[in-house]
């Protein structure tokens, strides 16, 4: 197999994968140029141990919030809502332009006329996915290790590669709902909104999880308590969280090549 | 020898929508094999399944003696596809388009060769005149057809599955795609041109199956077709003649008689009694046409609904 299509795929987003990558750099440029007036702010702490226990829990999803330390400040800046957003937006923009922006354009028709089977197209547009979402975590990575290192900020490089690892997971599993839901729609928005409201509930119920009574118990079927329910920056890998995701996203890839493969494509 | 296409009693439904139902038809190899109705009469759908894209409700349906839902490879190694809407990755360049397509399309599997579908798809760029260097968002409606052409004939295919392939092109364009559809059937290649332009199927099949409402009307050669057909007779009288005097030629119709210029169309089996009626009347001017496809449409469908052409 001479991978055309993951080729092909990757070609069409290099620039909007330059584009995310100059922005993540820059994004995390900011945070560590902040680091030093944050963390030696009292003020600033107490300000936030004010804020609403419900307010504090959804936006640091449950780890608490710790500005003394670079991991915590990470952990709160960047790795609950910023890092993720982001990786969210790419990976559900690329799931949904992988089968059902080719089937709404109308481009498939030609494409599946070559000799190139359904599945090998979603297989390689899965390929496609997790390569561009595993660039971003490396150029994030890069930038943590990099520009922590130049404001002597001390950010480990295991354990920030251990959380990127989880968020990449994270954005892979989203961006493959996407393609189920292409798959499965040949719609273009329906491919981004129903994933984009699944991660906005996955987001909640992992938040609240720890305040609502109810929502406990479903806490960590959420793919956001996988990615950071362990909180990775401060303890790593976590063998189970990463399985869990890993056959969630095999899940979700066989829905689809199997539902793309039976449909008739949209004329 | 066997069909290259051979669709049997298939069937489509499109939810409570009937798009085919229960056609019948074959290509022979070789043969250009014109397939015309009217816009949503269901050969876009025909076409489609033949490509994979849609699985048909019942009956069969084999291409090079396979099922095209479950073998599309090996047959897609061996056709040339012009979608009737035509969708091509409208942010590359042609010559980008048609790279994908060549390497999507080499391989082992498939005994093709990269550089040589390249290097093909660039001649015939040439010949429709067709600049590869341009991003396809800026090509002009027939500069995209002249690609979706480009890329259905650059890999030599043994059968080209057309879809109104000349919509957009001007006449001198048009004329080349003739010629190069000549050249494949020449050198043993087939085709099924869906189509609405009467002209060009005329000109171009061998055979024409012609579908209506999701039926298959009649399959025919062209020239029985023709046979059957009516023949227009145009003459100009010196003897004054009543109308009754032509009407019991058989087959006989629209007759007129106007200051005395007859008009009337005769099937090809009454035209001898035909000239023989009119060699009895001093003839000033006379014009016999053959009918075009058009006339022999109305003829079969035995109507004259608008949505007929």
């Amino acid at each position: 197999m001479s991978f055309s299509i993951v080729r092909r795929t990757l070609r069409d987003q290099r620039r909007g994968l330059t584009a995310w990558a100059v922005a993540l750099a820059g994004l995390v440029g900011m945070y560590v140029a902040v680091y030093p007036s944050v963390s030696g702010n009292s003020s600033f702490a107490k300000m936030i141990e004010q804020m609403p226990k419900a307010y504090r829990t959804l936006f640091t999803t449950g780890s608490g919030i710790d500005f003394t330390t670079p991991a915590g400040y990470l952990n709160t800046e960047l790795l609950t809502f910023m890092g993720p957003l982001l990786v969210l937006v790419y990976a559900i923009g690329a799931g949904a332009a992988a089968l059902a922006g080719e089937e709404d354009r109308g481009t498939m028709d030609l494409l599946l006329a070559n000799p190139v089977s359904r599945s090998r197209v979603v297989g390689e547009k899965f390929i496609a996915l997790v390569i561009g979402t595993a660039a971003l975590m490396v150029v994030l990575w890069l930038a943590l290790v990099g520009e922590g290192r130049a404001a002597g900020m001390g950010v480990p490089l295991g354990r920030s590669g251990a959380a990127l690892l989880h968020l990449g997971l994270l954005g892979v599993e989203f961006g493959t709902l996407a393609l189920l839901i292409g798959a499965f729609t040949g719609r273009l928005a329906a491919s981004r909104a129903i994933p984009a409201v699944s991660a906005v509930t996955a987001y909640l119920v992992n938040g609240l999880g720890p305040l609502v009574g109810w929502l406990r118990p479903l806490r960590k079927g959420s793919p956001f308590f996988q990615y950071i329910g362990h909180d990775p920056l401060r303890t790593g890998v976590s063998g189970l969280a990463a399985a869990v995701a890993l056959v969630s996203i095999a899940a979700l890839l066989t829905g689809a090549l199997m539902v793309f493969r039976r449909r008739d494509l949209g004329a | 020898m066997t069909e290259v296409v051979r669709l049997a009693g298939l069937t489509k439904d499109y939810g409570r929508h009937r798009a085919l139902d229960a056609v019948d038809l074959s290509v022979e190899p070789g043969e250009v094999l014109g397939y015309l109705g009217p816009n949503g009469a269901g050969k876009t759908t025909t076409i489609r399944i033949l490509v994979g894209l849609l699985r048909p409700t019942s009956g069969s349906v084999q291409i090079f003696g396979l099922d095209p839902w479950r073998a599309s490879l090996p047959i897609h190694a061996r056709i040339g596809y012009v979608p009737g809407e035509l969708h091509l990755y409208e942010r590359l360049t042609g010559y980008e388009t048609i790279e994908y397509f060549a390497s999507l399309r080499a391989g082992r599997a498939t005994h093709r060769d990269r550089g040589t579908d390249l290097h093909s798809a660039r001649t015939l760029a040439e010949r429709f005149d067709l600049d590869l260097t341009r991003r396809v968002r800026a090509l002009s409606r027939g500069n995209k057809q002249k690609l979706a052409i480009v890329q259905a004939f650059m890999s030599r295919p043994d059968l080209v599955l057309l879809d109104e392939p000349t919509s957009g092109l001007d006449p001198i364009v048009q004329q080349e795609f003739h010629v190069l559809l000549r050249e494949l059937t020449d050198r043993g290649g087939t085709a099924l041109l869906s189509s609405h332009v009467l002209d060009e199927v005329q000109r171009l099949a061998d055979r024409v199956g012609i579908i209506r409402a999701g039926h298959l009307v009649a399959v025919e050669r062209l020239e029985l077709l023709r046979s059957r057909a009516l023949h227009k007779v145009e003459a100009r009288l010196g003897t004054n003649v009543r109308h009754d005097y032509f009407t019991q030629i058989p087959g006989i119709r629209d007759l007129s008689l106007e200051h005395g210029v007859m008009r009337c169309g005769v099937p090809e089996a009454s035209l001898d009694k035909m000239i023989k009626a009119l060699g009895q009347l001093q003839i000033l001017d006379i014009a016999i046409t053959e009918a075009d496809l058009e006339e022999m449409f109305l003829t079969f469908y035995g109507s004259t609904e608008a949505d007929v052409v």
